[in-house]
């Protein structure tokens, strides 16, 4: 089976097989889109949660905003019906948690920000493995939707 | 960002890590620290965490905040390996694990890197650069190196700092990321008489 890797800031999809795969979350944050009955599936893994002005020709996935509207819209693309969409989450830790860069996190801002788009566009989150200070890989299996992340040193989950 | 910018981070990172150097020779008395001339590469900010040799491979990140009349962001990357003989040589353990000692061990070595590396920098250029305490990570390298753009709010290229020194007749590798912020940057820029563009 064939498994795409997914870097900083970029979005992947598929549909009926195929393994979407993003190595690395730290404060990023990892989405999975995904219709079960159209077996579609898109991740993305965001940056940060909002856009620049001035970072032109940026990847849409960099940033949630951007992101995760052109998350639903390769879906769309690919056949998966927007109502149907359901949402998987991972990422959005903090690595120096004793540096406190900011009062909320980068990986917080993530979470928050993400949580908030995939509301207003009515798509429920059904998993998520979020916060911490870890870093973490997720596995999205297109053909049944199971999401699986793991960390060093601990054990596997499946959200 | 052009090839005179990337000369004279290179420049500075010359004179940074050789302060450095020298400070962890004498904090490890006797045994004497030799710096292979560091390579400094500038890289799309993806890309970056690959050159350190792989996301997943495990590496230890150690990031500061820089304040001061600069400010901006620092950090060293090491492979566990160079991290491992780091604190054998620091404690003198045989097989040193990285339990509360080693990253306390790792904690003050990165704090005397950064450290001596700024304050050579201050003394050149007249401008206080203060590093913060610092954070430690050990965890996969993309996720340590995301971490660090994203604090820094970096969102393009970045300098990466490659360097290797020997001790012991041991090879230690590491990267040093200095990032101070733009404006911050060409201060210290005309401070060296440099023109800006």
């Amino acid at each position: 089976m064939s498994e795409v890797f997914v870097n900083m800031g970029e979005i992947s999809s598929a549909k009926s097989q195929g393994i979407l795969t993003t190595v690395g979350l730290g404060s990023c944050i990892g989405v999975t889109l995904y219709d079960e009955r159209a077996k579609v599936g898109v991740m993305g893994h965001i940056f940060l949660p909002r856009s620049r002005p001035n970072d032109h020709g940026a990847p849409p996935g960099k940033y949630a905003d951007t992101g995760i509207p052109a998350m639903i819209d390769e879906a769309v693309r690919l056949g998966a019906s927007k109502g149907r969409l359901q949402a998987k989450l991972a990422g959005g830790a903090n690595l120096f948690p004793n540096l406190n860069l900011r009062s909320i996190s980068i990986g917080q801002q993530n979470i928050d920000a993400v949580v908030q788009l995939l509301k207003q566009h009515g798509i429920p989150i059904i998993g998520q493995d979020v916060a911490g200070s870890h870093g973490r890989k997720m596995r999205f299996f297109v053909e049944n939707g199971v999401v699986t992340v793991t960390a060093i040193g601990k054990e596997p989950v499946q959200i | 960002m052009n090839e005179m910018k990337l000369d004279f981070l290179r420049e500075l990172a010359n004179i940074g890590t050789g302060h450095a150097t020298t400070a962890l020779s004498q904090m490890l008395d006797g045994k004497l620290f030799q710096l292979v001339v560091p390579d400094a590469q500038m890289l799309p900010f993806t890309e970056a965490a690959d050159y350190m040799g792989g996301l997943e491979k495990v590496v230890v990140g150690i990031f500061v905040v820089i304040s001061g009349d600069v400010q901006g962001h620092m950090a060293c990357l090491h492979p566990l390996e160079s991290a491992r003989t780091l604190i054998r040589l620091l404690t003198g353990e045989d097989k040193p694990e990285i339990d509360e000692m080693g990253r306390s061990a790792l904690q003050e070595l990165g704090n005397i890197m950064v450290t001596s590396f700024l304050n050579a920098l201050s003394k050149m250029t007249n401008l206080l650069m203060m590093p913060s305490v610092p954070g430690l990570a050990i965890d996969m390298a993309g996720a340590v190196w995301e971490s660090i753009l994203a604090g820094a709010e970096v969102a393009g290229e970045v300098t990466v700092i490659r360097t290797r020194f020997s001790a012991e007749g041991e090879a230690i590798e590491g990267h040093i990321i200095f990032l101070p912020d733009e404006d911050d940057f060409n201060k210290i820029a005309r401070q060296f008489g440099l023109e800006e563009h």
